[in-house]
């Protein structure tokens, strides 16, 4: 059917207001009307010039007990209605909520010392493990823990690399602790060369590390890294 | 105070209540229903023709009203049409069911009126209806029937055409030029 004649729409418009307009078709003329405003326009339009043969009726006064149904509708429906503010106010304070429990865990993460994870374990092939090698969640730590099998070398520092991938120049991470544990900030450089590199190593330097930037004494180790976030 | 000036002020009336209506105020609904039930019911009750059906069918539409008092301003319509407009549909819903249709055919076997009875005259339709009832009087006879037969009662063409022994298609015709004669008219 086409729907874009005015006096189609029109006639219409009139069948459905006065009531002539039945099943299906009704039911399409309602959803188009919901849905085209020039539609409804026409009804309401034939709503006015109809409306007062209604009018001419005379009153025929409900019984008592229709209202009180519809009060009692309306009030099951009240807390209904009355549920959507406060459903939103309840979404409003659980945000709240969860905002403050994000504020007190940052805050309560910025005060604490970062959590490191192990990202890489330096052995020799026998005996016990030398170096665990740990960072933080935002890469912004460094920390070396001498492990069992760390033993120092007099007139000597151990020194960490990271290997890149791309085959490109180690990247000194700093030196190693001859026990204990070193911890300290990484550069963006070396955050970056971390990121990009799938090894570590450890050259064997003069005390204090490699005068160059580059490894000058042997690598003694190479550690794959740990897959981290 | 003049007809048009009470009129007027009723209309005042009630779209203020219906938009407090939208604003939950449960009193407004009230006396909404003091002021127009009894028109509504008249109406829906000539449709329906059973009292509980159309009393049920009220509530619903007071109902209706209540979850749809927002959308008044939207119509800038009338607000007694508006109102008036919620029941009759209603009522042609419920006639629209299967079962109510078969009962109705049953029903309208047993009423041999062909004419609307029982109508107030236009006077008591206020003054918005002068215009109409002007219009209504350029009608022929049957266009004039065929109109309020379905407007009042409520009948589908064919119950129209069961009703006064035409054919279908003659009072399809006689409601289509009626309704057109009655728009130029209003128009004029």
């Amino acid at each position: 059917m086409k729907h874009d004649q005015p006096q189609l729409i029109d006639a219409l418009a009139s069948e459905y207001v006065l009531g002539t307009l039945r099943g299906a078709a009704r039911g399409r003329f309602e959803r188009w009307m919901a849905a085209e405003w020039h539609v409804a326009s026409r009804v309401r339009a034939w709503e006015v010039r109809l409306m007062p043969l209604a009018l001419r009726l005379p009153p025929l006064e409900p019984s008592a007990a229709v209202w009180p149904k519809i009060e009692a509708r309306i009030a099951a429906e009240a807390p209904r209605m009355a549920r959507r503010r406060p459903a939103l106010r309840a979404l409003a304070a659980a945000l709240a909520l969860c905002a403050l429990f994000v504020g007190v865990y940052v805050v309560w993460q910025l005060t604490q010392p970062p959590s490191l994870q192990p990202i890489a374990t330096i052995e020799n092939k026998q005996g016990p493990a030398l170096w665990s090698i740990e960072l933080d969640a935002t890469q912004q730590r460094l920390r070396a823990v001498a492990l069992a099998g760390a033993v120092p070398r007099p007139g000597h520092s151990f020194e960490l690399w990271a290997l890149p991938s791309n085959k490109g120049a180690p990247v000194s991470l700093g030196v190693l602790p001859e026990a204990g544990q070193l911890e300290h900030k990484l550069s963006d450089a070396q955050r970056a060369a971390l990121s990009g590199a799938a090894q570590l190593a450890v050259s064997l330097e003069p005390p204090g590390g490699s005068p160059t930037g580059a490894p000058t004494g042997p690598v003694l180790y190479v550690a794959p890294l740990k897959t981290h976030a | 105070m003049s007809n048009s000036a009470g009129a007027s002020n009723k209309e005042e009336e009630l779209a203020r209540l219906i938009e407090a209506c939208a604003a939950r105020d449960r009193h407004a609904l009230r006396q909404i229903y003091d002021l127009m039930a009894s028109q509504m019911l008249a109406s829906m009750m000539r449709i329906l023709r059973r009292r509980a059906l159309a009393e049920e069918a009220l509530q619903e539409v007071f109902v209706s009203i209540w979850q749809r008092a927002a959308q008044f301003q939207g119509t800038r319509g009338p607000a007694r049409i508006w109102l008036l407009a919620i029941a009759r549909h209603r009522a042609i819903d419920v006639l629209r069911s299967e079962r109510m249709e078969l009962y109705r055919e049953a029903d309208i076997e047993s009423l041999p009126q062909s004419t609307v009875e029982g109508m107030g005259d236009w006077s008591s339709a206020g003054r918005s209806a002068a215009a109409l009832e002007r219009c209504f009087e350029e009608l022929s006879g049957d266009q004039r029937r065929g109109i309020e037969l379905a407007f009042v009662n409520g009948y589908s063409h064919a119950d129209v055409a069961r009703v006064t022994g035409e054919p279908l298609g003659t009072i399809k015709s006689w409601i289509r030029r009626g309704l057109a004669s009655l728009r130029a008219c209003l128009e004029r």
